[in-house]
């Protein structure tokens, strides 16, 4: 196990340079001049051309790619053009945030989704799988853009009970939480629960009721156990979405978060900024698979890897 | 990216997993316990992270007010985005700065006289000091302009200052300002804030900005959240009547509207949809209020194109086009038509130009006369086609949607392209358009058409996007640099204005009015044309409780 962690760790070194690699190119390619955001409308050709070269953006793409891998490997990911800091320090302002948000959602969904997804199955064509599968499709289609303000329109303004928008106490944290884990919930009820109707037809169920087990027991301890294989698959590429990706979330919830930080960078095309959040994203999502093959063995112990 | 792939993963014994559960043996126990303390620690980093109490904005006696977007950099010597440089303005004094009616008054100067046309000499109030208790010297004002002067500070305010020779310091609150030639616009520059001499040059040595001297001061700065300021106990003036103001970031416009109505902002200015207004009005006891301002909205032109470079087929299009019909409809009422550049409220704005009221017959008359004739009548196929640029906001797209309709009317058809925000600008600057659509911000002095329509003045050289290209123009606008009356210069840029408006380089579109929302509660605030906050020094609470 722990020589195949060390491969994986090594592993994601490749991954992590292609994709910054990629990022790196593609980032130069899209049109927009960060020097224009910069200076504005009233600068001189000629201060734009000084600026332009005391950031080294007159140089060639390979030389301000290679002097972008030696900051890496020195750990600097330079500083962001546009605001004015380090892109460690705003990295590390906004990291939390999106962390916090991304681990109450995923809780909420997980807190929505297995016992709603194990009631279905148990009584699967009764009106509660009927209500989970509609819970589904709503949960499914309803986007965050629309449910984040609808939640505001009742928690906020109708009820009181919870602040409109913004980060700060556990309070503030609900409503962005519900709205993204809204969507992963009707995900992994959908998911969960087919895979608990595919597994409670194996013939270890069959032998587990034979036994004369409960049915408790038997949905419980056999078959969620069983069935939750695919769901962890699920969780994962979830959650490194969820970290990445909950851009809408925190731009409705002014959440402060990386995932408006990735926008406000690539609009204003802070080229570090853009490299350094992609990097934080990748680390994510490469993390996460790690974890989840190291869930997969504690979930499944015949699961190993290597020798 | 990877993704999980189950080829990784190697199973002892593939009969085996469909034959065994996982519940027999000793390593349940073993997994229980694993499950337990993963959970356990899940719920410490969560719960963890999180902030139990809800932090600031709970100050009695402060004023939250909504703004889209984060404040990028506060030092007055760096800031170029709109909301840095409004919240600067009440952290920094400057020598002079422009009042609600966009004259340059007296600040931080006791008074100033222009020697020659070269040179300005400017006394300072003494009694005035830096949020630290510093004094406020003219060897604060010197290093202020000449920290922006020196090249290594990559200050984007450097270029405005050129036509600065020299500052020198005549005594402990006495400056002189040379100018290498006579420029008539320099004045506005003297509106930069000061900062104190013990500031770092650069705008990267301090991970805060550094102190000022205006009527508020930095509480805190939370990056993507909010900027405190309180009050100046101070400061020369006399204390604000606000205890202190939190810019509270809110990027989504219908997500501001709700916290105005919950009552966690209290004060709002432009950067509303339109269509909210009425619903603010009907659903809060807000104070909703529009007054004229100085942003105008035009269709830009590329005169390098083989059609629109006649000028009737541009004549034509502004006749095309029912201003009154879209600012009714699609910004009710939020703007008002406009003939230039130039709004009322400028000291030089001419009103007598050519004007070009919603005539489709004499638009379709030009059209011909141009070479242009409709090749079947009412039929389907159009005398030529053009595309039309613009950004992918919501508004700006149902505007371009607007045009197209009306354009069409006369035979010309429209291809819409909307884009996000850096790439639509990058082909406005590289002239890749033939019409486009945008808005000039912060229109004060009128040399602004030297940046604009001056021949000399085509990207990179200036923002002449359009390549227009009048000698006639370039000498007046040459004039207005260096004439000093401001009579002389007023009738050098209402001749301008004439010719532009026969030209048609930009087709005027509006000029916005700038739209406050605020707590009923909250009185003495004077709207800026700019969308200045200058005015909030002056607001107060009547008596009920305040927003916060």
């Amino acid at each position: 196990m722990k020589r195949y962690l060390l491969q994986r760790s090594l592993l994601l070194l490749p991954t992590l340079f292609g994709a910054l690699t990629l990022v790196f190119f593609l980032i130069h390619l899209v049109p927009g001049d960060p020097i224009e955001v910069m200076l504005g409308e009233t600068a001189s050709a000629a201060d734009k051309d000084e600026l332009r070269r005391s950031l080294a953006l007159d140089q060639p793409l390979m030389v301000q790619y290679r002097s972008f891998l030696t900051g890496l490997l020195r750990g600097d990911l330079g500083r962001s053009l546009y605001e004015q800091s380090s892109v460690t320090d705003l990295i590390r302002t906004r990291l939390p945030a999106t962390i916090e948000l991304t681990l109450c959602a995923m809780a909420i969904a997980v807190i929505i989704s297995f016992p709603l997804a194990t009631l279905a199955a148990v009584k699967k064509g009764s009106g509660i799988d009927r209500g989970a599968l509609l819970f589904s499709l709503v949960g499914l289609s309803l986007p965050n853009f629309w449910l984040g303000p609808l939640l505001m329109i009742i928690f906020s303004i109708q009820l009181g009970w919870t602040p409109v928008s913004g980060r700060g106490g556990l309070d503030h944290l609900v409503l962005p939480s519900l709205t993204l884990g809204m969507g992963m919930a009707a995900i992994l009820t959908r998911i969960l629960r087919g895979s608990l109707l595919q597994v409670s037809n194996e013939d270890y169920v069959r032998s587990a009721r034979a036994k004369g087990l409960s049915e408790k027991q038997v949905w419980l301890k056999h078959t969620l156990r069983n069935a939750l294989l695919s769901v962890i698959t699920i969780m994962s590429l979830q959650f490194g979405s969820l970290l990445a990706g909950s851009i809408i979330t925190e731009t409705v919830f002014s959440w402060p978060g990386i995932g408006r930080l990735t926008v406000q960078a690539i609009q204003t095309r802070d080229y570090p900024l853009v490299q350094g959040c992609v990097l934080v994203i990748a680390i994510s999502y490469l993390l996460v698979n790690l974890l989840t093959d190291i869930f997969y063995h504690l979930v499944d112990p015949r699961i190993t890897y290597g020798k | 990216m990877t993704l999980i792939k189950h080829e990784n993963l190697t199973h002892r014994n593939k009969r085996d997993m469909v034959s065994q559960n996982f519940t027999s043996g000793n390593s349940r126990l073993i997994r229980n316990n694993t499950y337990h303390r993963l959970l356990v620690a899940s719920l410490i980093v969560v719960l963890g992270g999180c902030r139990f109490s809800s932090s600031s904005n709970h100050n009695p006696g402060y004023l939250v007010v909504g703004i889209e977007s984060n404040p990028l950099q506060l030092d007055p010597r760096y800031s170029t985005d709109a909301n840095s440089v409004r919240i600067g303005g009440l952290i920094y004094n400057s020598l002079l700065r422009s009042d609600e009616n966009s004259r340059l008054q007296l600040e931080l100067a006791e008074n100033w006289q222009k020697m020659d046309p070269q040179t300005y000499i400017f006394d300072l109030r003494r009694n005035t000091t830096f949020h630290n208790g510093q004094p406020l010297t003219a060897a604060d004002v010197k290093f202020t302009y000449e920290s922006i002067l020196q090249a290594k500070n990559l200050s984007p305010k450097r270029a405005l200052l050129k036509p600065l020779q020299a500052i020198d310091q005549l005594g402990p609150y006495r400056l002189r300002f040379r100018l290498a030639a006579p420029h008539a616009p320099f004045l506005e520059h003297f509106t930069i804030g000061i900062v104190p001499a013990s500031s770092a040059g650069d705008a990267v040595s301090s991970a805060t900005p550094p102190v000022g001297s205006g009527p508020f001061m930095l509480e805190s700065l939370q990056s993507g959240e909010a900027v405190t300021l309180k009050a100046n106990p101070s400061y020369w003036e006399g204390k604000p009547s606000l205890a202190g103001l939190v810019f509270k970031v809110v990027p989504d416009a219908m997500v501001r509207v709700l916290e105005f109505k919950k009552g966690s902002i209290g004060f709002m200015q432009n950067d509303l949809e339109p269509d909210v207004l009425p619903w603010i009005k009907h659903n809060t006891d807000a104070a909703i209020e529009a007054r004229q301002g100085t942003t105008f909205q035009y269709i830009g032109i590329n005169l390098t194109h083989p059609i629109l470079m006649h000028k009737k087929v541009r004549q034509a299009l502004a006749h095309a086009i029912d201003r009154e019909s879209i600012i009714r409809h699609l910004i009710k009422d939020l703007g008002t038509p406009a003939s230039g550049l130039l709004s009322p409220l400028n000291w030089a704005y001419e009103g007598r130009v050519n004007q070009w009221p919603h005539d489709p017959e004499k638009a379709k008359h030009l059209l011909d006369e141009a070479g242009f004739p409709d090749p079947d009548g009412d039929g389907p196929r159009p005398r030529f086609k053009l595309s039309f640029k613009s950004t992918n906001l919501d508004l700006r797209r149902r505007i371009a949607e607007a045009l197209k309709e009306q354009l069409q009317r006369l035979g010309i058809e429209l291809e819409i392209r909307t884009y996000e925000w850096g790439t639509f600008f990058s082909d406005i600057k590289k002239g890749n358009f033939h019409l486009y659509s945008l808005a000039w911000v912060g229109i004060q002095d009128p040399d602004i058409y030297h940046q604009i329509f001056h021949s000399a003045s085509v990207p990179p050289n200036g923002d002449n996007r359009g390549h227009y290209s009048n000698s006639q123009v370039d000498q007046l606008l040459e004039k207005g640099r260096t004439a000093m009356d401001a009579t002389e210069r007023k009738r050098i840029y209402g001749e301008v204005q004439r010719i532009l408006a026969e030209d048609l380089p930009y087709i005027p579109l509006w000029w916005w009015k700038n739209v406050i929302v605020k707590t009923s509660s909250l009185q003495g605030f004077v709207p800026y044309p700019d969308g200045d906050f200058t005015a909030l020094k002056k607001v107060s609470f009547r008596s009920q409780t305040p927003a916060q």
